[in-house]
């Protein structure tokens, strides 16, 4: 989306970033000098072989995980300076985690759980059911609102964890292969509903695959081999 | 988020239903317990009615003589020559309900239109003096009474309290195994023990009466050499010609009876103590299972916006909620033994054992809940997310 002066807004900015895991005796390295610029309404998709850190970059960029050197702006917002308390309440309010195992509670139902990024961000009981019937309306599960995820499909239980990441309306979402548990039909029904989502309301969206066919669907790829960006 | 998680409980209703009972069982037992200790407690707090330094005890075994009068005789031969010595400042004498004897005589009479029980006592003129009992109001049995038309008795504030509360029971003739005239209040005579419950005691004048005489009770002047119960013993054994006596130190008799009326209530709370600490390993145990079942959760929930604390938070309140439903339970139960006076002692025991059990219950809870919740504050979430 172009800025007033004609320029395109970066919503994530990272710079020679890199991540190493270190042991007593062993030192690997996961990502090796990382840059990458994701403009405001960009789908990307990040393909790589298993292993190669894609996961860890998409950690990085949600700040679940801390880069070992470089440094990472999203929205301008230099996330080095955040502490605790400043990071736990950027992702809950500027971004949206869809996950390939769909990390659904078990115990709550379908509207409880879209809810729970509502419950951290203190709004009201009806409020957050009006927000999340909203989202579980966009996603075509409205009807299924008070059924638990034990009593849905595999595409259905992805859906409603694009519920949960759109709930709170985030500029970004970050999705670590989301049709990964899915057989082609319900993924490309996932992947539907993620690239509506960015075409309509611009979210920014950043999401790891290996499946070449959803990676052809989105604005850009990037690949990733052995932590080094290779395009 | 109370209701988030009151939903969470409610869905595991299974294994939280089990965690509570156990917890509503330690409460239960904890409340019996401190009720015992608070019921112990406060009869040990209050006065006996009588000194026990520098007090001793001469029983005479009644094997020794058949002929009570003889025997009497005896006694007032013996309290003389008692007197004579330098240690001794006075001697009374009583029946067998003496100091920590554990003999009881009791009565109960309704001639005054509603039952009275109250134990008896019978004691002579030196008897208060020898004991230094708490007279509060009138005054002790004294040569008078020997002669007096009236049969005097002197009965402790708890008779007054019980049987006649607010009136002035002073010179007041009552019906009591046939009209007696009250010529005093004591104190308090809790001679069987410190832990003794409270109950109306009666005293009567052993000479007017005649029952068998039993127990002198010696005062003796501070600083008395221990070698004075040989001496003592040797005087008794010469006056009755007979070694059926016993000498006893009255505050030896006291740490005695204390011993034998603590060694079940130690033996309880040290059952307790083991059912706490199972409880709470119990709980530790459940509670780092549900941790690591709910790793995933837990990664979750740090991704849309938990911070570190509210996960803490979340798995401390989980359980103290779920101690908070076995807690209430307890409490409907435990609340009736007051309110239904189902056993008839004062009800502020009670209370006070329910609110301990219950600071007990929360301490235990929360202590084990404390290390497991901050060790899934602690788990990071990428770590946990990839988890399944």
């Amino acid at each position: 989306m172009p800025t007033a002066n004609g320029l395109k807004k970066n919503m994530i900015q990272i710079n020679n970033l890199s991540k190493v895991y270190r042991t007593k005796t062993i030192e690997t390295t996961a990502l090796n000098n990382i840059n990458l610029h994701v403009e405001k309404g960009e789908f990307l998709s990040i393909m790589g072989p298993s292993g190669c850190g894609k996961s860890t970059l998409l950690n990085i960029i949600g700040l679940l995980d801390e880069p070992t050197s470089g440094e990472i702006k999203i929205d301008g917002n230099g996330i080095k300076t955040y502490n605790s308390k400043a990071t736990a309440k950027f992702r809950n309010q500027r971004l949206g985690f869809i996950f390939q195992s769909f990390h659904l509670i078990p115990d709550l139902n379908i509207l409880d759980n879209v809810e729970l990024p509502l419950i951290y961000r203190n709004i009201g009981r009806k409020e957050r059911k009006r927000l999340s019937e909203a989202a579980l309306e966009s996603v075509g599960l409205k009807n299924r609102m008070n059924h638990y995820p034990a009593q849905l499909s595999g595409g259905q239980k992805q859906r409603v964890a694009i519920a949960r990441a759109i709930v709170g309306k985030p500029n970004i979402i970050l999705a670590d292969e989301p049709t990964g548990n899915l057989d082609s039909a319900m993924g490309n029904e996932v992947m539907d509903i993620l690239i509506d989502l960015n075409k309509t309301s611009k979210t920014t969206i950043v999401m790891v695959t290996h499946d070449a066919n959803m990676a052809k669907r989105t604005d850009r790829l990037m690949r990733l081999y052995d932590g080094t960006q290779i395009q | 988020m109370i209701q988030h998680i009151i939903k969470l409980i409610w869905k595991k209703k299974g294994s939280n239903s089990l965690i509570m009972l156990e917890i509503f069982l330690s409460f239960l037992v904890l409340f019996a317990v401190l009720s015992l200790v608070f019921y112990q407690t406060d009869r040990m707090n209050a006065p006996l009615g009588f000194d026990i330094e520098n007090k001793w005890l001469i029983q005479i075994d009644r094997k020794y003589k058949t002929d009570s009068t003889n025997l009497d005789g005896i006694f007032v031969d013996l309290k003389r020559e008692l007197m004579a010595t330098k240690y001794i400042k006075s001697v009374g004498i009583c029946n067998a309900m003496s100091p920590f004897s554990g003999s009881t005589m009791e009565t109960v009479d309704d001639a005054q239109g509603f039952p009275i029980t109250t134990r008896l006592v019978y004691a002579d003129e030196d008897f208060a003096k020898s004991l230094n009992l708490k007279i509060t109001e009138g005054r002790w049995f004294n040569e008078e009474d020997k002669s007096a038309i009236y049969d005097p008795m002197v009965v402790n504030k708890y008779f007054i309290e019980t049987y006649f509360p607010n009136q002035n029971m002073m010179d007041s003739t009552i019906d009591l195994n046939g009209q007696k005239k009250i010529i005093g209040v004591m104190e308090d005579y809790r001679y069987t023990g410190i832990y003794e419950q409270f109950q109306a005691t009666t005293f009567f004048f052993l000479p007017k009466r005649k029952p068998q005489m039993a127990v002198l009770s010696l005062d003796l002047i501070e600083g008395t050499p221990l070698s004075f119960e040989i001496e003592l013993n040797e005087l008794v054994k010469s006056l009755i010609k007979s070694t059926n006596f016993t000498i006893s130190n009255v505050s030896n008799l006291r740490d005695n009876t204390h011993k034998m009326t603590w060694l079940p209530i130690v033996i309880i709370s040290s059952i307790c103590f083991f059912l706490c600490f199972n409880v709470a390993l119990g709980l530790f145990g459940v509670l780092w299972s549900n941790i690591q079942k709910r790793k995933s959760e837990i990664g979750l929930r740090r991704a849309i916006g938990a911070h570190t604390t509210d996960i803490a938070k979340q798995f401390i309140v989980e359980i103290l909620m779920v101690a908070a439903f076995a807690v209430v339970i307890g409490l409907f139960f435990t609340i009736q033994i007051p309110i239904l006076k189902i056993i008839p002692i004062d009800s502020m025991i009670f209370f006070r054992a329910m609110f301990f059990a219950v600071l007990i219950i929360f301490a235990i809870v929360s202590l084990c809940a404390l290390y497991p919740s901050n060790q899934a504050a602690r788990i990071h979430p990428a770590t946990a997310l990839h988890e399944d």
